[in-house]
């Protein structure tokens, strides 16, 4: 049997099939005024698992990149001090060099006493060096001032590290400590060669025209230099750390972003050659259902 | 022998039964656009042929036709089609339900977006992390404190949704339940009707019409099984009966949950309706109370760094080994044992059980509270419930950061610096808890019992997903077979115009050669009555 046609069959495929075509379009023109394929989870619900992934990996990174550029500016900062230090260091080692030669009147060796002595009280300021209110060589305790000028050589620091956190599992301390830079100054572990201690004592040898224990004493401020350049070195090295893990963030962001992208983003070229191809069929369902739907016999019974 | 005046009986005849279905062509063209309207046809038939009679025996051979009679006029109708469709608007219902459950659902949790959820929750995180590196100062505290407060915000507001939701759709169950009990009112009074009628012998057709329209659309509001007797439509859902011939037994929102639970109800809106509210809204409320709980009080492992002190007294569930081998032995901190020589690995619950192990700023060092707590009067932390400790919501300094103190009794102070707990609470983002239910709630709907927070949330989405997904596509199907369906019907009992002219043409035609033929006999009686026996005048 041959299905039969009625108007009300015609209208209502009518409506249908333009109702369709501009759901279509609706749906072409949201993905185009937002930009994203994915608008809800329905849309692609495996995208939308990775794509709650990325942005929240992404948003992470953007903290994570935070953490590196305070870290930066501390280990930056650090470095600045430690080559104060470093200078401290050399100075005094010349001044002791030039005092155990053996060829200088008490006159001299005073003058080098006097130097030493502005040297050690440098090194205690140094060594109380604070960046935003935070004294950076004690350890963990970073609201207490670590050194004082009258005990400073049998002074010791905090000793634990701080530790920033630069990617998922990935923390790196960021400080170096008073005990490492100057030398543990107190306790069971005291070290001979405190930069204090030693700064303190090449002072005495000096003003006392004791050539022989300064020269001793020069022996630990060597052995002390050596440890410093030791920190100094893994300061340096942290510092190429953060960099890479900051370039690898960077890189990672892009990698994210680009990710991202292809899962959330809508092909803007395809969907306006959609919506065009939408609209196209849109206008000619309307024209053709008013060509259609009109007449019926109706129109010739006159 | 025939009468002189058949003739113009036939003639009369043939007037009346073209009338009538001109009329019935009227009727047609009227109701053209008339829902659930079938076309009617007029059943024309021969009517009974002169029969010899008399005293005499008749020579007239054969049977003279008396012309035309309508012995009825039907609806064109097929009822296998009208049960097919209801078969098919039923679980249109049952999916158009579901698909609008389901799209308030992806609005409610509201994702893939920059305000929901999972962003207040990564801002969460990210503030821990932006003061592990500035545990010292208040500032840092602040932000944690006030993400804090958004992330409850979200979670609270998320499930006042999912409530509101789970209200409406009680109350739309409600409206249906009314619908249909004012339905089967109308179509028991239908029955009854039609049933007087065509007692005396005709067809009710326009009330069978609206009767079969008002089925159709209870069958959209459940899956009713539509039997028809003599007394009328018998209408049952599964077991409930609603109509029996010219009685109906109104029907209740109690009876509708009790035929959901028996298997009687299977399809229809209030279907979906209650398949809505009890197994989506009431799982995602399930899964989002277990998120918040987890994140309160979800077991989770953590290493804390060598150089730590445990809170006085403490008890932790220390952990040793990996994998099989591992073991947990609850240990009490004490004394000296307090500072940690190694890293000590630990399983707290969520992060009150870590940030109870931290010492807050004051002397002598007190350590942390709870760091989210339930509402008053809630019994547990749900989703509803989970509030920012009250004490760190009026005072930012009672959170915790640092997992060290200095000094032993009453010189004990906390070492400010030391960021371990912030560091800690950061990297929770990337930890795996065990995820658990609060109170009764226990199901999951998701299936995730350990993960990280972001995958238990990234499952929930993927799920909604998956389920909006689905409901959409079978909604689809499922209007289009409706509309194939109904377009079959539409094709057997619609009027179509064309046809209907035509049918007008022909009866037209058929009721002017009537009036010529009466008057042909009309002229033939003139001449017998007026011209006969006149010969000669």
């Amino acid at each position: 049997m041959t299905l039969r046609v009625t108007q009300s069959m015609m209208h209502s495929q009518l409506l249908r099939n333009v109702n369709n075509n501009l759901s279509r379009m609706e749906r072409n023109q949201n993905v185009l005024s937002t930009g994203r394929k994915i608008l809800k989870p329905s849309d692609d619900p495996v995208g939308i698992t990775y794509a709650l992934h990325y942005r929240s990996e992404l948003s992470i990174n953007e903290q994570y990149q935070k953490n590196i550029d305070t870290a930066k500016a501390y280990v930056d900062h650090t470095d600045t001090i430690l080559g104060q230090v470093n200078d401290l260091i050399q100075r005094a080692n010349e001044l002791t060099t030039q005092g155990v030669n053996g060829t200088n009147p008490q006159s001299a060796l005073d003058a080098i006493a006097q130097e030493l002595g502005q040297i050690y009280e440098q090194a205690v300021t140094l060594g109380n060096d604070r960046l935003n209110g935070k004294y950076i060589f004690n350890g963990q305790k970073t609201d207490i001032q670590p050194y004082t000028t009258a005990g400073a050589p049998t002074e010791s620091s905090d000793d634990q590290k701080i530790v920033y956190q630069f990617s998922a599992g990935v923390t790196v301390p960021i400080n170096v400590t008073g005990n490492e830079v100057f030398g543990i100054g107190s306790g069971p572990n005291q070290e001979p060669d405190n930069l204090f201690s030693v700064l303190k004592d090449l002072q005495n040898d000096f003003l006392n025209g004791d050539q022989t224990a300064a020269r001793t004493d020069m022996d630990r401020l060597t052995s002390r230099f050596n440890k410093f350049l030791d920190v100094r070195a893994e300061v340096g090295a942290r510092a190429n750390r953060i960099d890479l893990l900051d370039s690898r963030l960077q890189d990672l962001n892009q990698n994210l972003t680009a990710l991202d992208s292809k899962v959330e983003d809508a092909d803007i070229a395809e969907t306006i050659t959609n919506l065009q191809a939408d609209q196209n069929v849109y206008q000619a369902s309307l024209s053709v259902g008013a060509k259609i739907i009109q007449p019926s016999l109706l129109d010739y019974l006159r | 022998m025939s009468s002189t005046f058949h003739g113009i009986e036939t003639a009369k005849r043939s007037l009346f039964t073209q009338q009538a279905a001109l009329n019935t062509t009227g009727h047609n063209i009227a109701n053209a656009n008339t829902a659930g309207f079938s076309r009617q046809v007029v059943n024309m038939t021969a009517s009974k042929p002169m029969e010899a009679y008399g005293m005499n025996r008749s020579v007239t051979p054969g049977q003279l036709g008396t012309g035309v009679e309508f012995t009825s006029i039907t609806r064109v109708r097929e009822s296998f089609l009208d049960d097919q469709f209801r078969n098919e608007n039923k679980s249109l219902g049952n999916w158009s339900i579901q698909a609008d459950t389901l799209d308030k659902l992806q609005t409610i949790m509201n994702e893939p977006s920059d305000s929901g959820l999972r962003t207040v929750l990564d801002n969460f995180w990210k503030s821990w992390s932006d003061l592990s590196k500035d545990p010292e100062n208040v500032t840092g505290r602040k932000i944690v404190r006030e993400n804090a407060i958004a992330l409850t915000d979200a979670f609270n507001q998320t499930s006042k949704q999912l409530s509101d939701l789970k209200n409406d759709l009680t109350n739309n169950i409600q409206v249906k339940v009314n619908e249909i009990n004012s339905t089967i009112t109308t179509i028991a009074g239908l029955n009854a009707e039609i049933q007087r009628i065509e007692g005396l012998g005709d067809d009710a057709n326009d009330l069978r019409d609206q009767r079969d329209l008002l089925t159709d659309n209870l069958s959209k509001i459940a899956n009713i099984q539509v039997t028809n007797t003599p007394q009328g439509y018998n209408i049952s859902i599964g077991g409930i009966n609603l109509v029996t011939g010219g009685t109906f037994t109104a029907t209740s929102e109690a009876a509708l949950e009790s035929g959901f639970a028996s298997g009687d109800l299977n399809s229809g809106e209030v279907y979906g309706m209650i398949v809505s509210r009890d197994k989506y809204v009431a799982d995602y409320q399930n899964q989002l109370d277990t998120l918040a709980n987890t994140i309160a009080n979800g077991e989770v492992t953590i290493t804390i760094p060598a150089g730590s002190v445990i809170p006085e007294g403490a008890t932790l569930n220390v952990v040793t080994g990996t994998g099989s081998n591992q073991t947990v032995t609850s240990t009490t901190f004490s004394g000296t044992s307090r500072t940690l020589s190694a890293d000590l690995t630990v399983q707290v619950n969520g992060l009150n059980g870590l940030h109870q192990l931290g010492y807050l700023f004051g002397s002598p060092p007190a350590t942390g509270g709870d760091f989210f707590t339930a509402k008053p009067g809630s019994s547990g932390i749900t989703a509803t419930s989970i509030q920012l400790n009250p004490d760190i919501a009026a005072d930012a300094s009672k959170i915790a950061t640092s997992l060290r103190t200095d000094g032993t009794g009453v010189n004990e102070t906390t070492v400010k610096g030391n960021n371990t707990l912030a560091m800690l609470m950061a990297q929770l983002k990337d930890t795996s808890f065990t995820f658990t239910a609060q109170g009764s709630s226990a199901s999951s709907g998701s299936g995730v019992t350990s993960g990280t927070i972001d995958e238990y949330f990234r499952a929930i989405i993927g799920q909604l997903g998956v389920q909006g997904q689905e409901a959409s596509r079978q909604l689809n199907n499922q209007k289009a077979l409706v509309d194939q369906v109904d377009g079959r019907r539409q094709s057997v009992s619609g009027v179509s115009l064309d046809e209907e002219m035509s049918n007008m043409i022909k009866f037209q035609h058929a009721y002017g050669a009537a009036a010529r033929f009466m008057t042909s006999y009309d002229q033939i009686l003139d001449k017998l009555i007026n011209g006969t026996g006149m010969v000669g005048r």
